[in-house]
């Protein structure tokens, strides 16, 4: 049970990866290793559990303070309306989208190094998009009406307007909720039957027997899986292109300076993965540790990773330097004093720390030993984690404080109720993410097992240099 | 009619597996299947398998789903609650894309979860040949063979799948 040293994966040839599965282990011993943690709690667990409830508590108080004594309890008022609600909202759905990213995109362009964490990955996409959902709910003023949303014959005869990016957004994550429901769903399923046939007692056995559908592996069940996987991951891949381009409709389609612009479809989808990416190496660097994952999620997962924050952390720069560009180019006095005022403006602190957090930090990653360095990876996912967060409390807070009117300017600041919601739905995520790894395969263990079989086959076909296997 | 039973063997060779399975299925055995804990390449090739009709369920959920979201629209913004926002078009078709492109993707997702589960038969918790302890390896390690056979035959197949190169064979029959 124990996984292989570090040491054996120090590399002698500076070009040779580092390998996808420590050693040639049988598909049992990938079985028990990566089901482990189903079956034997890590310790920690519970004093972390109780930690992410006590802060779920948080989230209980700051939302009941909100129902019964309405919004007037956050800080926002005119002229900044939105203010956390929209930014915890949209940093939340953009920690998602690396998930989808992971498991279909990279699904599709055959990407074998996504296999040990795209599970772990989709988890992460789900509890995200809840704790998303959340905030346009509670911000509605009386979220009791949450349905008026929805186009549903109501008495009053009225029907929403779908020409309102608002709507738009109501389709685009409640779509991407479900889909990434089902695709997490139909990928756990094999998992789950694994766990049904590994399990010692009777009532883990039915428990996990009801969950898995009553899964058999069959050859003709495993024909209609695979293309239907496929076709999911074919569908998911503009879904989650378009779920961010539409938040960032939101913006784009209104007539404010530092908001009307053509360039946030793709920097937000840019900025989106670039913060799940971030959001799932934090995760994933200190369970890898807690559960034993080292052997399936090696060295080569966390550069691979660190690459595509970096790639993405480039178009976010590329996408902060264009801005500026316009504002200039455009010739606009207020989009430029828009810009002016994120530099020099009562904000500006937090405006270099984005600066700092999504700009420099990545430039570290240039570096294989940055790339490699564990601690360094894991704090550098963090700061971006809270980069992207300013750059969304830059995007809104900082073009609405400065109205047309210096008459109409004002300063946002939040409230102990803003930070108890925001706070609460980490540690809600943090809940959920728990009750996750207690009860579920973190690691697609089937497709572990599948990608084992493809490397065993590759290697015997290559030759005999490395064992034979 | 007469009672039916499952004769499962195990096989520790991916090759010897499909000649098993093809073996069988040239002495007119209709309901061979192979159990494993991940989809096997040769499988579909051994059973003789015809194409999956996901993709095309998939593409009428589609369908479904893009016609309906263009309908829906038309007819609550432009006929039955027309909402005039600057005199500009009750049908502003570029508008339209989002909601449309959403939920075309949705019908097709919920398509495709349901057609698979649909086209197997699941839920479905229970099957005879879970009634065989050793079959549990199926989810986990082990590749296996199972033959839907007459009662009678049971004793026979399984005498031919030890000799086709089985690690083991068992069968669980019906009651009845």
């Amino acid at each position: 049970m124990t996984p292989p040293a570090a040491t054996a994966l120090a590399r002698t040839d500076p070009l040779e990866q580092a390998p996808l599965i420590v050693g040639t282990p049988t598909d049992r011993v990938i079985n028990d290793e990566l089901l482990d943690h189903v079956w034997n709690p890590r310790r920690g667990w519970r004093i972390l559990f109780l930690l992410a409830l006590g802060g779920t508590g948080l989230l209980a108080l700051g939302v009941g303070v909100t129902f019964a004594r309405g919004i007037g309890m956050w800080g926002n008022n005119i002229p900044v309306g939105w203010a956390y609600d929209i930014i915890n909202f949209v940093w939340w759905i953009g920690i998602g989208h690396a998930g989808t990213l992971i498991s279909a995109i990279l699904l599709l362009f055959q990407q074998k190094w996504r296999t040990s964490i795209n599970r772990f990955a989709e988890a992460m996409t789900l509890f995200a998009v809840m704790q998303a959902g959340l905030f346009p709910l509670i911000h509605l003023g009386r979220p009791w009406f949450f349905f008026w949303l929805f186009p549903y014959p109501a008495t009053l005869g009225v029907w929403p307007n779908f020409k309102s990016p608002l709507m738009w957004d109501v389709f685009a994550v409640s779509t991407y909720f479900t889909v990434s429901l089902l695709f997490w769903y139909l990928g756990l399923i094999p998992d789950l039957a694994a766990l049904r046939d590994s399990s010692k007692s009777k009532a883990q056995r039915i428990a996990y027997g009801i969950f898995s559908l009553g899964w058999r592996g069959s050859a003709q069940h495993w024909q209609h899986y695979r293309i239907g996987y496929l076709l999911l991951a074919g569908l998911s891949t503009p879904l989650v292109l378009s779920v961010h381009s539409i938040v960032s409709f939101d913006f784009a389609v209104s007539q404010l300076p530092g908001w009307h612009s053509t360039i946030f479809p793709p920097y937000f989808v840019a900025g989106a993965v670039f913060s799940g990416f971030a959001m799932v190496m934090t995760l994933m660097i200190p369970a890898r540790k807690l559960l034993g994952f080292e052997r399936v999620v090696t060295e080569r997962h966390l550069e691979n990773m660190s690459k595509v924050m970096l790639a993405t952390g480039l178009m976010v720069a590329y996408g902060y330097l264009m801005e500026h560009f316009m504002a200039w180019y455009s010739g606009n006095p207020y989009e430029a004093f828009v810009f002016l005022n994120r530099r020099e403006g009562p904000y500006r602190a937090v405006y270099f720390l984005m600066l700092f957090c999504n700009v420099v930090v990545p430039q570290t990653l240039w570096w294989r030993k940055a790339r490699t360095n564990v601690a360094w990876l894991w704090i550098a996912s963090i700061l971006v984690n809270v980069g992207m967060w300013t750059e969304r409390f830059i995007i809104i807070v900082t073009s609405l404080h400065r109205d047309y009117l210096p008459s109409s300017w004002g300063m946002y600041y939040p409230t102990w109720v803003d930070w108890s919601i925001f706070i609460g739905t980490i540690s809600f995520f943090g809940l959920l993410f728990l009750l996750f790894l207690r009860f579920v395969p973190a690691v697609a263990v089937t497709e572990v097992k599948e990608l084992r079989h493809e490397l065993a086959h590759a290697g015997a076909h290559a030759g005999a240099e490395e064992g034979g296997h | 009619l007469s009672a039916r039973a499952w004769v499962l063997a195990e096989y520790r060779d991916e090759q010897e597996l499909y000649a098993a399975a093809r073996r069988l299925r040239q002495e007119g055995y209709r309901s061979v299947d192979l159990y494993s804990p991940y989809p096997l390449q040769g499988s579909d090739e051994a059973l003789g398998l015809r194409r999956s009709r996901v993709p095309l369920i998939a593409l009428l959920g589609g369908i479904a789903g893009i016609a309906s979201a263009i309908l829906m629209q038309w007819w609550m913004n432009a006929v039955d609650y027309p909402i005039n926002v600057g005199n500009r078009t009750l049908i502003p078709y570029p508008a339209m894309v989002p909601v449309t492109f959403e939920l075309g993707v949705l019908l097709s997702a919920l398509a495709i979860f349901f057609g698979i589960l649909g086209l197997c038969g699941y839920p479905r918790t229970w099957h005879p040949v879970f009634e065989v302890e050793a079959f549990r390896s199926a989810a986990v390690d082990a590749l296996w063979l199972g033959a839907e056979v007459k009662a009678e035959e049971a004793e026979g197949v399984a005498e031919e799948l030890r000799r086709l190169g089985a690690a083991q064979v068992a069968t669980a029959r019906e009651d009845a």
